[in-house]
């Protein structure tokens, strides 16, 4: 018999719905806005760009596929994230140019 | 081959007013307000969800836009002009919409934008010739069929054009609404775009447009870009259908032109980049109000 | 087909130069001189992707951030090419990114991207989830004690989790909420994300250890007591109450089936 068909307790159940009932605060969940437990922002507006072609979120003159967009690094904020690699050693993430 | 007459307007078409793209940032403004305007218009493929059933805030406002408001659903998926079959998935899920949602209205492009099993996010051109011609009636024959409701198309906004082209844009538009018994969207400021780059006279188009066909106008605004030195030795200009600001002077007037000969018709603007706020919206819509309004009112003095 | 294969052929060319740059447009484009075609064919190009890489920048708003705009679109490109859409559906797109990014050499001094990209992702799908109704807590007060080892807790559809190695969701908040990103070191813990969406706005919360194991349990059908069982095995410190409260204030729970 595999480890997941098993049961808890009776007892031990009965004690943890009593608890999560008496630390739950449950209006958080009509309000969705939760801001001590949960994160939330609203995505309206962050639908997607709308759409293809003729309505199309066009970049059309700024993109060029032929020379400079592969050459750069990152200049987002990701260089305030410590990281440790899996060789243990932490570091920053700056990151290397895509291409030469 | 069918020979189609243009059909009068149905009851619970949409009214001969102008209307607005719907977008997610106007959403909780258009409720709030509840604008006078004369319906919205939107991508159903936005009301699709992400793969896994639709619910949410499109769902949630776009229920309660539609209890005040006519709605079009402007297609962009649907890959008419593709030599594949039409995808019976999309044809179904936009069925399911309409059903959903009751649209007073139906539209799609001239255009394709999948091949294989890719879809490109973009609407192609296509060549005008027979055998396009055949193809795309039959797609929209097939469309209507499975939607069992009449459709528009669309003129597109074009850059290149084809060697193996053999009529033009309009014959081509004219014939399939004749063979298929689709209407027509006339894009004002799509074909200003087609007569700068490909260089014809864009009121002899509007002026050549089988306006009993046409029952929706788009106007939107359009970017200009380098299109190279000309053989004169002259910056060439490009100009691209970016939806991304007003439309030019020329747009609004082949739009006056063309409602001069022709008559109201339902009027979009449409606006998908650098949205503006809603009454910046708005205020385009009720301009072109304003000049459909100003004309019934030229007629009804000459009468 | 073979009525328009002409046009096949056409398609097939114009598709094939669009995803790949290096290859020649299709020679049915009207002949101006070749930098006009070019130029010409390369609106539609840009247009493509343009559009897809802001499709994927509003999908992924803090890899976004976190690699800065230049980086983010090439790197769109890269993933643009190697996986274009396959779907008319925009907001299908990119469900492969974080898969993408697992492999993505430049980006591999950032080991918690993938994570983060599935985050977002899981964001985007809470997002356009169907509706359901949302259980209360409450509900379980008013079952039977003897009931409680039977019943079945159903997950609301907007309702997902991710467990990382890294600390995603404190990333996740600092990229989205501070202008200033705050340092965070590397000792820090990986953490268990709830993300759901009970009314209209996404919502994500940190859940307590072991409740990964305990959700994907309850999504498989397990009871609510198997499902604890399930966890406890997985981690001793699995805590039932802390793990139900956060998933029922959430809006997690879209219905206590009794038997």
């Amino acid at each position: 018999m595999s480890y997941r068909s098993q049961n808890l307790a009776l007892a031990a159940l009965a004690t943890a719905v009593g608890a999560a009932i008496a630390i739950s605060s449950p209006a958080s969940a009509q309000q969705s806005a939760d801001k001590e437990r949960c994160y939330g922002i609203s995505m309206a507006g962050k639908n997607d760009c709308a759409s293809t072609g003729n309505n199309s979120c066009a970049g059309t003159a700024k993109m060029d596929f032929d020379k400079g967009a592969w050459k750069y690094v990152a200049k987002g904020t990701c260089t305030s994230m410590q990281v440790k690699l899996k060789d243990g050693s932490s570091r920053m993430g700056a990151l290397m140019p895509i291409k030469g | 081959m069918a020979d189609h007459q243009p059909l009068p307007a149905a009851a619970g078409s949409l009214p001969d007013r102008a209307g607005a793209g719907l977008k997610p940032e106007h959403y909780r403004a258009i409720l709030a307000e509840q604008p006078d305007i004369g319906w919205f218009e939107l991508h159903p493929e936005n009301y699709m969800g992400a793969g896994r059933g639709a619910g949410g805030p499109p769902q949630y406002y776009l229920e309660r836009i539609r209890a005040l408001y006519p709605l079009s659903f402007h297609g962009v998926g649907l890959s008419i002009g593709s030599t594949g079959r039409l995808s019976r998935d999309h044809l179904q899920r936009l069925k399911g919409l309409m059903a959903q949602y009751q649209p007073e209205q139906f539209s799609e492009h001239l255009a394709w934008s999948s091949h294989g099993s890719a879809y490109m996010n973009d609407l192609l051109p296509l060549p005008y010739n027979q055998a396009t011609l055949q193809l795309v009636a039959a797609h929209v024959d097939e469309a209507q069929d499975y939607l069992g409701r009449r459709m528009l198309i669309e003129n597109p906004s074009t850059y290149a054009t084809f060697s193996c082209s053999e009529m033009g844009e309009i014959d081509f538009l004219a014939e399939l609404a004749r063979r298929t018994g689709c209407g027509l969207l006339l894009d004002i400021n799509n074909a200003y775009v087609c007569a700068h780059n490909h260089g014809f006279d864009p009121a002899s188009y509007i002026d050549a447009f089988p306006a009993e066909w046409v029952s929706e106008i788009h106007i939107a605004g359009h970017a200009m870009i380098d299109d190279g030195i000309e053989a004169s030795g002259i910056a060439g200009q490009l100009l691209v259908d970016t939806h991304d600001r007003p439309a030019c002077a020329t747009v609004w007037s082949l739009f006056r032109r063309f409602i001069r000969r022709a008559g109201p018709r339902p009027a979009l603007i449409e606006w998908d980049n650098a949205i503006p706020a809603w009454p910046a919206l708005h205020a385009e819509a009720t301009r072109a109000d304003r000049m459909m309004a100003q004309n019934h009112a030229m007629h009804c003095l000459a009468e | 087909m073979s009525a328009y294969s002409d046009l096949t052929l056409l398609q097939q060319q114009f598709t094939a130069a669009l995803l790949a740059p290096s290859t020649q447009i299709p020679a049915a484009i009207a002949p101006t001189d070749e930098a006009k075609r070019q130029k010409r064919f390369n609106v539609y190009r840009n247009n493509m992707h343009a559009g897809l890489v802001a499709a994927l920048g509003a999908r992924y708003p803090v890899i976004l951030r976190l690699v800065g705009d230049e980086f983010f679109q090439a790197m769109a490109l890269a993933f643009i090419r190697q996986e274009p859409p396959t779907s008319p559906i925009l907001a299908e797109y990119g469900a492969h990114f974080a898969r993408f990014l697992e492999t993505f050499e430049p980006t591999a001094d950032l080991p918690y991207l993938p994570d983060m990209a599935r985050l977002e992702w899981l964001r985007h799908l809470a997002y356009h989830a169907p509706d359901s109704p949302i259980a209360a807590i409450a509900e379980l007060a008013s079952l039977a004690p003897e009931k409680l080892g039977e019943i079945r807790l159903h997950l609301h559809p907007a309702a997902s989790h991710l467990a990382s190695d890294y600390p995603v969701l404190t990333i996740w908040q600092t990229n989205t909420h501070d202008a200033t990103v705050q340092p965070i070191s590397a000792d820090r813990p990986g953490e268990t994300t709830l993300i759901t969406r009970p009314k209209l706005d996404v919502l994500l919360c940190p859940l307590p250890i072991g409740a990964g194991i305990f959700i994907t349990a309850l999504a498989e059908g397990e009871t609510m007591s198997q499902a604890a069982a399930s966890a406890l095995a997985d981690a001793a410190s699995f805590d039932l109450a802390k793990t139900l409260a956060a998933l029922f204030d959430a809006g997690a729970i879209s219905h206590i089936q009794p038997d």
